[in-house]
């Protein structure tokens, strides 16, 4: 069966790129714009990985993940944002919060080799 | 190719349906003469019956009129008279079958010449014999010396053994023309037979060939085919690497635009005014914060030297005013120059005063730029910094 991705970011261009090159490498995608679309999302079925912004509309993409592990304690979750962070600020704050950080001028591989990474776990 | 075979065969056909005709015609016509010949010995053999039948017939009538001539019976008379009848009847058959035949014919003239005589000769004894005995005997004597029964022998011998000789000579030919018929049907059917093979021939070579043409476009398409699929996989490969190419371009334009927006939005929410300078100095990017300190508008701005504003006060620390100037120095060296008092003018020519900050620009080891964060002051600095000292570029 499919692995479910659920996609969270504000921009719809890059939630319709990322729903494209994801599905076209054999995911099962919802995309999604905001915190409380995505609450909605994680209700109905849950996902075997969340990738999320870190500036939502509605909430900051942390916070979000913060209450998304709430109920999903076992899904990796992967920010995937412009921000850029300083490799100490991921490593001691960021790898707390998140699995996995990555800054979105990362390639389209980088994305999909970090999900398959987080997915065979 | 196929034109050529089919006129090959057509022609076979033809052959063989020419050599079929001529055996038919030729058998037809042996069977004809073999019928013919057939009706020709039957007729031989009724010759030969009835030229023996008027001979027996003859002797009988012979016999008849001597024993007539002795007992003077009417009986013997009749006896006699329907023995010569039976020779003359003998006789007219013979003569209707050997109409055609002229050689016979003659024979035949012959023999009933010879009957004819015998029976006036005895016409002639049975009516010596109504006179007498006697009578009758000296006629019987007299006819003795004209031709008898000896002579019609010799003349029926002579037409039966002609014909016997005919018969042999017609049996002989009758048996060649089997013979021949035999070999020509023979032959007929070796012929058709070879011919038969010779197309069957001919039909196996062009199968033959038909096959290996088919089978060598069979494998050319086999090959076309293969050679479509790898190339059809090889488009859809390249396809699906250009759509990947193409997602990944489409997600770095992206990216970069987010980033840059992002960037913008950061200098453009700062405070403070911010100068991004040239190597030179010439000011290359402005945020609102300093439109809305000078009135300048950032069009205005662009490409002018920073000097043109913005002035350093000299450094109270430093004492003496510096040979260079302290931000061409600063970014020439890489370093640093914080908290400077100097002023800035707006678009009115009022000049305000700033606390000046310079980073210089790296990419990587290299400076190729500065850039400037003047905060406002609210209060005028001291008397002994008032003198002010332009950025020089």
């Amino acid at each position: 069966m499919k692995k479910y991705i659920l996609v969270v970011d504000d921009e719809a261009d890059i939630r319709d790129l990322l729903a494209q090159y994801l599905t076209s490498n054999g995911y099962r995608v919802t995309t999604v714009a905001t915190a409380v679309e995505a609450a909605q999302a994680v209700k109905q079925e849950r996902p075997d990985l969340v990738i999320s912004d870190l500036q939502l509309e509605d909430s900051d993409g942390l916070d979000m993940i913060a209450h998304l592990k709430e109920t999903l304690p076992d899904t990796p979750m992967m920010l995937l944002t412009g921000v850029l962070f300083d490799s100490d600020v991921i490593q001691n704050t960021l790898s707390k919060i998140v699995s996995c950080y990555l800054p979105k001028t990362s390639s389209l591989s980088e994305v999909l080799a970090n999900v398959q990474r987080l997915l065979a776990r | 190719m196929k034109d050529h075979f089919l006129r090959l065969v057509l022609g076979f056909f033809l052959v063989i349906s020419a050599v079929l005709v001529f055996v038919a015609v030729l058998a037809v016509r042996n069977i004809d003469r073999t019928m013919a010949t057939s009706d020709w010995v039957n007729q031989t053999h009724a010759i030969i019956l009835e030229v023996e039948g008027a001979f027996s017939s003859s002797v009988a009538g012979d016999g008849a009129l001597r024993t007539f001539v002795l007992t003077g019976t009417a009986r013997d008379q009749a006896a006699c008279r329907e023995a010569l009848s039976n020779s003359a009847d003998h006789l007219e058959v013979t003569k209707a079958l050997t109409r055609n035949a002229p050689a016979q014919r003659e024979q035949v003239l012959r023999l009933e010449s010879l009957l004819t005589k015998q029976a006036d000769l005895a016409r002639a004894v049975m009516a010596a014999r109504q006179v007498g005995s006697a009578e009758a005997l000296r006629a019987l004597e007299a006819a003795a010396a004209e031709p008898g029964i000896s002579d019609i022998r010799r003349v029926v011998e002579k037409i039966t053994s002609d014909e016997m000789a005919l018969l042999a000579e017609r049996d002989t030919a009758s048996y060649r023309q089997a013979q021949t018929t035999r070999w020509t049907v023979w032959t007929g059917v070796v012929v058709q037979f070879l011919f038969l093979a010779g197309v069957a021939w001919l039909i196996r070579d062009d199968r033959a060939a038909r096959q290996r043409v088919a089978a060598t476009l069979r494998e050319a398409n086999e090959k076309l085919e293969l050679r479509v699929r790898e190339r059809t996989a090889e488009l859809a490969t390249s396809n699906e690497r250009l759509a990947t190419e193409n997602l990944e371009r489409r997600w770095s334009i992206q990216a970069l635009e987010h980033q840059v927006h992002y960037n913008q939005l950061i200098i453009n929410s700062i405070n403070d005014s911010v100068f991004v300078l040239t190597k030179s100095l010439n000011i290359s990017r402005v945020n609102p914060a300093v439109s809305h300190l000078t009135g300048w508008e950032p069009t205005e701005l662009i490409n002018l030297p920073l000097s043109r504003i913005v002035q350093l006060l000299p450094d109270p620390a430093a004492g003496a005013v510096p040979l260079t100037d302290p931000v061409a120095r600063a970014l020439k060296e890489g370093h640093d120059l914080r908290h400077r008092a100097a002023t800035i003018e707006d678009k009115r020519g009022a000049r305000k005063h700033v606390r000046f900050t310079l980073f210089p620009l790296r990419d990587r080891d290299k400076v190729v730029g500065g850039v400037a964060i003047l905060e406002e002051m609210p209060l005028a600095p001291t008397p002994a910094t008032s003198a002010p000292s332009p950025v020089r570029n």
